[in-house]
């Protein structure tokens, strides 16, 4: 094996897997902790619905029509939250649509109902943090986060994305962080996010390897330049 | 796409194959032209790259956008059918403390339909590494022996490539190689990095044709610079045996292929000659015998030397009279590193697909230093290439929501380079696979156990692969993005690279090793091994060339000896 699979997706998903799986990262000082604008912090759930008995895709799927075999488990009101959730992280602009509105809540409920072992442990910090988040919405404002402000919303996703969260504020952060990363992943894997990101290729052009173009040949001088390279 | 060859039931076969990826496939092609009667037989399923290649189709159609999962450890749309790190029914242990994983595709074509396509030739230095160094032990045979093989398996299998101009990394004649592709804005900064400190960028020999290889019964068409390789390549453009060597060899009319048969003895007419084998239908359980003049083995390392330790009348196995069979084995080293370059953020966008994997790497270039004594470690490294537009790892995204996000994402995309280290790894004494005398598989044939160790040598070798991953990524201001870690914590898991070699070596005699330069038993004189079990040492660069050169080398042998009536 080298690393040379192309597929920039699937290169980045396994180059994060590997070093990282090996690490643990050291405790921070309990000084450097960002404490949350609120002083009641909700409970993390004590338990969550396990995921109902059921298979993966199998060794040997049909690669030619492929498919989910497995249920999904979000209720419609989870799902719901799930897409606002994904309009407020990753929000329509002059660009792209809304992560929500382009359906992030079906790939994040694909992705935490499949039973293999990360997608199971998304799932318990996925699920815990939607019930955490309503629980949290209510002891601030008496509503579940669906219908709380937009203001109100801002206050606790600001809470919700710190390096280095308080003592009762880390569950509640990693759920965010898996979050973030699956609506990145389920967005960007589009073709509306791969537009958003300017991605230039899967098609094929027959014949020699074009090569960069020449605004890109001139960034890179510019580059070099600004690095003290001599171009080689 | 098995098909009619001969019927083996009416006609008899001249050579048994077992195992259809690299090796064996390269035997059915030489032998069957040179006019032998070949039956191969493959533990997996029969595959069809035609028909069940899904080149095209974006990740997004597939379940978890595609990612990695137990099941399809190299993504969804990966070639890799019915096996990967597990297989059903068919386990494998490990002694204790070991972590060893055992990489195996159970489809026709082997893991020829999913491997890295880098084909770097090996060096003179790489044959012979106890006179260099005094570790291990020397090949029987050096580079140039070799050399006139590689020559012709570039062509064959069709490698691109550019000159490299190092020590101990040989260039092709003229005539080998097929014109490389361009390299990449990402390869370009790393080129440039790289050599202001000495470090030495080179294209890398890759095999997948840039130029179109007509033939009658499988005709090849040039790289269209799009898809991922390791799909497989409907239009022939990455070497695989199903899309090459097998479709040939079967218009000969002179192969016969026999999928989903699990080889699990070979069976002796007298103590020094095979008769033929015994291997099990895995649909239904059914055991056949079939029998030949002569027995290849190429089933991958491991389950090549598998089935010798379960054949036989003695406790060690068959073909082990100098008690090395399983001993030796070797993986490649790995360890990856990652770095956000500011100064590419943001960079115009264009088609860096290209023809898949890297077009550049960097070759191992401190021999002169190791000879001097100045490296903590021996033999060498090389580093793999990788940056590309796409999504940027998490680790290069800042924790924030909201429109700063979406910038974030847009700034980082094809701004982060990786650089992927593979290393060799030096025979020690604490790293084999045995027969586990407890544990049997699906079909009762008994399962192997390994047991893996890293040296102090190969921790080394990863610790200066970061120093120098890191220097580089500082040299140009970037941000590395993954932990300063100790060598245990870095290195790949044994197996995990998927270089398994060297657990029935080739030798000088018959006190030292399994086989001859040729892959003969020195046993049994009509059995002859050919995958990567028959090396004497792992050099760290990628083997499957160096199999297939050694692979050709052996066919032609066997051919001439069955033509001097020496199997008769």
């Amino acid at each position: 094996m080298t690393q040379s699979r192309r597929e920039t997706l699937q290169w980045m998903m396994a180059a994060a897997a590997l070093p990282l799986a090996r690490w643990s990262p050291p405790a921070n000082a309990a000084a450097q902790r960002t404490p949350p604008p609120f002083d009641v912090i909700a409970d993390w759930p004590a338990t969550l619905p396990a995921l109902p008995p059921t298979k993966g895709y199998g060794r040997d799927p049909d690669l030619m029509a492929p498919r989910v075999p497995w249920p999904l488990t979000l209720s419609k009101a989870q799902r719901a939250t799930v897409d606002l959730l994904g309009d407020l992280v990753l929000p329509a602009d002059a660009q792209s649509p809304g992560a929500g509105t382009l359906g992030v809540g079906a790939f994040v409920d694909e992705w935490i109902s499949a039973p293999y072992p990360i997608q199971r442990k998304d799932r318990e910090q996925v699920l815990g943090g939607l019930i955490w988040l309503d629980a949290q919405s209510r002891v601030l404002h008496g509503a579940t986060f669906d219908s709380i402000t937009p203001g109100q919303r801002a206050v606790l996703l600001d809470a919700l994305t710190v390096a280095t969260p308080a003592a009762g504020m880390a569950k509640p952060v990693a759920f965010m962080d898996t979050l973030r990363h699956l609506f990145v992943l389920g967005f960007y894997s589009l073709p509306e996010g791969k537009a958003d990101m300017g991605y230039i290729g899967d098609e094929p052009t027959p014949g020699d390897y074009p090569g960069p173009s020449p605004e890109a040949l001139t960034h890179l001088t510019a580059v070099l330049a600004g690095l003290g390279l001599a171009a080689s | 796409m098995t098909g009619a060859g001969f019927d083996p039931a009416t006609t008899a076969a001249d050579v048994i194959i077992v195992g259809s990826g690299a090796a064996g496939s390269m035997a059915a092609w030489s032998l069957t032209k040179a006019g032998l009667r070949c039956l191969m037989l493959e533990a997996g399923r029969d595959y069809d790259p035609q028909a069940e290649v899904n080149m095209m189709a974006p990740e997004s159609d597939a379940p978890l956008r595609g990612a990695s999962t137990p099941d399809k450890p190299f993504g969804y749309f990966d070639a890799t059918v019915g096996g990967g790190w597990e297989v059903e029914g068919e386990p494998y242990t490990m002694r204790e403390g070991t972590d060893f994983r055992w990489y195996r595709s159970r489809m026709l074509g082997g893991r020829t339909n999913h491997w890295g396509r880098h084909a770097p030739r090996w060096g003179p230095y790489d044959f012979k590494p106890f006179s260099r160094d005094g570790l291990g032990v020397d090949w029987p045979i050096g580079y140039d022996d070799v050399a006139p093989f590689y020559d012709r398996v570039e062509r064959m299998i069709g490698v691109n490539g550019g000159r490299i101009e190092l020590e101990n990394h040989p260039d092709s004649p003229p005539g080998c190689l097929m014109p490389p592709p361009k390299p990449r804005i990402p390869e370009m900064l790393l080129k440039a990095t790289c050599e202001s400190m000495g470090i030495p960028v080179r294209t890398a020999h890759t095999a997948v044709i840039t130029r179109d290889m007509p033939d009658k019964v499988a005709p090849r068409s040039a790289c269209f610079n799009a898809t991922p390789c390791g799909r497989g390549c409907t239009i022939g453009a990455m070497f695989q045996t199903t899309t090459s060597f097998l479709p040939m060899a079967k218009a000969t009319g002179r192969l016969t292929i026999v999928t989903d048969a699990m080889v699990s003895k070979v069976l002796m007419a007298s103590a020094g000659r095979a008769e033929g084998v015994e291997y099990v239908d895995r649909k239904t359980g059914a055991r056949h015998k079939v029998k030949a003049r002569a027995v290849i083995v190429a089933g991958g390392t491991c389950e090549t030397t598998r089935l010798l330790l379960n054949s036989g009348d003695k406790p060690g196995g068959l073909a082990n009279s100098s008690g090395q069979l399983g001993r030796n084995l070797t993986d490649s080293t790995g360890a990856s590193f990652r770095a956000f370059v500011p100064a590419l953020a943001g960079r115009p966008r264009y088609n860096e697909d290209g023809i898949g994997g890297q077009h550049v790497y960097i070759p191992f270039w401190l021999y002169q230093e190791q000879k001097r004594g100045e490296l903590d470690f021996a033999r060498g490294y090389h580093f793999e290439i990788g940056g590309r537009f796409g999504i940027p790892p998490a680790a290069a995204l800042p924790r924030v929501w909201g429109a700063d996000l979406k910038k974030a994402v847009r700034t980082a995309s094809g701004a982060t380079i990786g650089m992927t280290l593979r290393g060799e790894m030096i025979p020690n004494k604490d790293t084999w696979c045995e027969i586990d005398p407890g544990v049997k598989d699906r079909f009762g044939i008994p399962v192997l156990r390994f047991a893996f160790r890293w040296s102090q040598h190969e921790l080394n070798q990863v610790a200066h692969g970061q120093r120098t991953a890191h220097a580089v990524f500082k040299r140009m201001n970037a941000t590395i993005l993954d932990p300063e870690l100790p060598p245990e914590k870095l290195i790949t898991a044994g197996g995990e690279i998927i270089h398994e070699l060297g657990t029935a070596r080739m030798g000088a005699d018959a006190r030292s090793s399994v086989v001859d330069s040729y892959g003969q038993t020195w046993d049994v004189g009509n059995l002859v091994l050919m995958d990567g079990a028959i090396f004497a040492s792992g050099a760290h660069k990628n083997p499957t060339l160096t199999i297939l050169a050694l692979a050709l080398r052996a066919s032609e042998r066997l051919a001439a000896r069955f033509k001097s009536g020496a199997l008769a």
